[in-house]
């Protein structure tokens, strides 16, 4: 549904996107992940079609960007990253607009703003002016064009910003029911981690434009090469018996301590069970025990600050 | 309905929404109709002859002069310049419309407000005749196309100083700037020698208006100028949004 291949963008001596490769089927959910500036804006801009890509290709819905613009930005739809609409028009102004300007037919037209409004609970601020809209209610409003003529392919430039938590796990929910019910191609882009954690069926980790990794959650986690980790909490001295862990225990480490809270780097996963035992043997409650799970936070820091332990470069 | 008149369709709104434009059209209906109410009273010439009056108001007049090349700019500054400001160009340059659609759009848009300027001065004529003036009708449309057609070519530079970034002086001074410049430079040079004073007479504006549609002859040449860089002018602003999207 979106395909992108060799794609590379240049401005002037800076080169924003270098030989971006990745494909989005309908019903897909692909999480854009990079830090400021790794080129995650351009690449959306380009799929929008506001910018040309400087050489590659991209297409929407088998529409190319260059050769067939117009097709593609049809069956696109966009909400760019600080969305604002005409301050003069009211929210129903607006999208009735802008179905007019993506061509819904007149007839269709009141009936889709209705139904786009009500699935974002726009309905009560049909008649307000858009510069009356608090930032989630913007939000909204731009998250309702991008939908009004119901493409088959969504591209959210940081859709989460500005909206309270609530909000956000609307906004959640609503591109999951987006994607998985209406099998539509959704890609968004954010440097948020958990809501790429949270939503993205895969993940795209780009920095200084050129692609780091492209993969499920757990394929891309699989990846970090890192021992297992164990967090627990007991009643007594942590730091105490941490000293006496590794004598114990062949190859642990005590990662961090602070009071009764023990962070602790295993040599493999069986040792979990033992080391639950040895605290029992020596009169400890454990009052809290579980493994310390690696998150796309740890994959991210590992792929763009080049910690140690890098996995290789995603195809 | 079409991208391109849903397009068309908010510019106009927007355009009869907007409080500044009502100050200008209120400017331009004051000034209009003090040299209207000076040419009747004080001018001994259109005492004498009535049908001179259009050459007044729609020909060389010190409003043609001084004011004209400054309000259309004035009209145009927020087609593109102000959606540059505000952010909502992206939004526009996304939407499944074609960059030559978006530039006829905003143009015919402020064309079709701008007919309100022209046409108020029009209305000062036909008040005229309701109080049973002897009219040379043919100079009063002549006049009144002459002058809308030289208002197209203003609207259409001042388009073209819109679209180059989002400050509106600049757009608005830009504008107004071509526009003087296409209207004194030919005043200036015309008595030149060889290519250079025969192109300046060529390029003569107020003599057009003066000398062709006010005096109620419909100047093909005239026309043919005036249509033609205004689409020189549009097909350049066409460029320009084209550029952004390589340069933004």
């Amino acid at each position: 549904m979106i395909r992108v291949d060799r794609l590379h963008k240049r401005f002037g001596a800076v080169q924003a996107v270098r030989d971006l490769s990745f494909e989005v089927p309908p019903g897909e959910i692909l999480g854009f992940l990079g830090p400021n500036g790794a080129g995650k804006t351009t690449t959306l801009r380009i799929l929008s079609g506001f910018l040309p890509p400087s050489s590659g290709a991209a297409a929407v819905a088998g529409h190319d960007l260059t050769q067939a613009s117009i097709q593609a930005r049809r069956a696109t739809g966009y909400l760019p990253e600080s969305f604002v609409a005409p301050p003069e028009l009211r929210v129903g102004e607006y999208l009735r607009f802008r179905a007019g300007l993506k061509a819904v037919p007149g007839a269709r037209r009141r009936r889709r703003v209705a139904e786009v409004t009500e699935m974002l609970g726009l309905g009560p601020r049909l008649r307000q002016p858009f510069s009356a809209l608090s930032k989630g209610f913007r939000q909204r409003v731009g998250l309702a064009d991008a939908l009004l003529a119901d493409p088959p392919a969504l591209l959210l430039d940081e859709p989460f910003g500005g909206l309270d938590p609530l909000q956000r796990q609307e906004f959640r929910e609503l591109l999951r029911g987006l994607a998985h019910d209406h099998r539509k191609a959704v890609l968004f882009s954010s440097h948020v981690l958990p809501e790429v954690e949270e939503l993205a069926d895969r993940v795209l980790v780009i920095d200084e434009g050129r692609a780091l990794a492209l993969g499920s959650r757990e394929e891309l986690l699989s990846r970090l090469d890192q021992a297992p980790r164990q967090r627990l909490r007991i009643s007594g001295d942590g730091a105490a018996l941490g000293r006496k862990l590794p004598e114990a225990f062949p190859g642990l480490e005590v990662l961090a301590c602070d009071g009764g809270e023990l962070l602790l780097q295993l040599a493999d996963a069986g040792q979990r069970g033992a080391l639950f035992r040895w605290f029992a043997c020596r009169g400890e409650e454990v009052l809290a025990f579980h493994p310390d799970t690696p998150t796309l936070e740890d994959l991210f820091r590992v792929l763009v600050a080049g910690a140690p332990g890098a996995p290789e470069e995603a195809a | 309905m079409t991208a391109f008149t849903a397009l068309l369709k908010r510019e106009v709104f927007s355009l009869l929404v907007t409080p500044s434009v009502y100050l200008l059209l209120g400017v331009w209906y004051l000034l209009n109709g003090l040299l209207f109410v000076y040419a009747l009273d004080f001018s001994p010439e259109v005492q004498s002859d009535l049908s001179l009056l259009p050459q007044y108001l729609f020909g060389s007049s010190l409003l043609v002069w001084l004011l004209l090349p400054a309000f259309p700019p004035l009209v145009t500054l927020r087609l593109l310049a102000e959606e540059h400001r505000l952010g909502t160009l992206e939004p526009l340059l996304t939407a499944p419309i074609s960059d030559a659609a978006v530039v006829l759009a905003k143009y015919l848009s402020a064309s079709i407000f701008f007919l309100l300027f022209w046409g108020g001065v029009l209305l000062l004529f036909v008040l005229l005749a309701s109080l049973g003036a002897q009219l040379d009708w043919a100079r009063v449309v002549g006049g009144f196309c002459g002058a809308f057609l030289c208002s197209l070519l203003f609207l259409a530079t001042g388009l073209f100083a819109s679209s180059w970034s989002g400050n509106l002086i600049l757009a608005a001074g830009g504008g107004a700037a071509l526009n003087y410049l296409l209207l004194f430079l030919p005043a200036i040079t015309e008595n030149a020698d060889g290519a250079v004073g025969a192109v300046a007479r060529a390029a003569h504006i107020p003599n057009m208006l003066d000398r062709g549609f006010a005096a109620g002859l419909l100047d093909s040449y005239a026309a043919a100028y005036f249509l033609g860089l205004s689409g020189l002018f549009l097909f350049l602003t066409w460029v320009r949004l084209v550029s952004r999207r390589w340069v933004p």
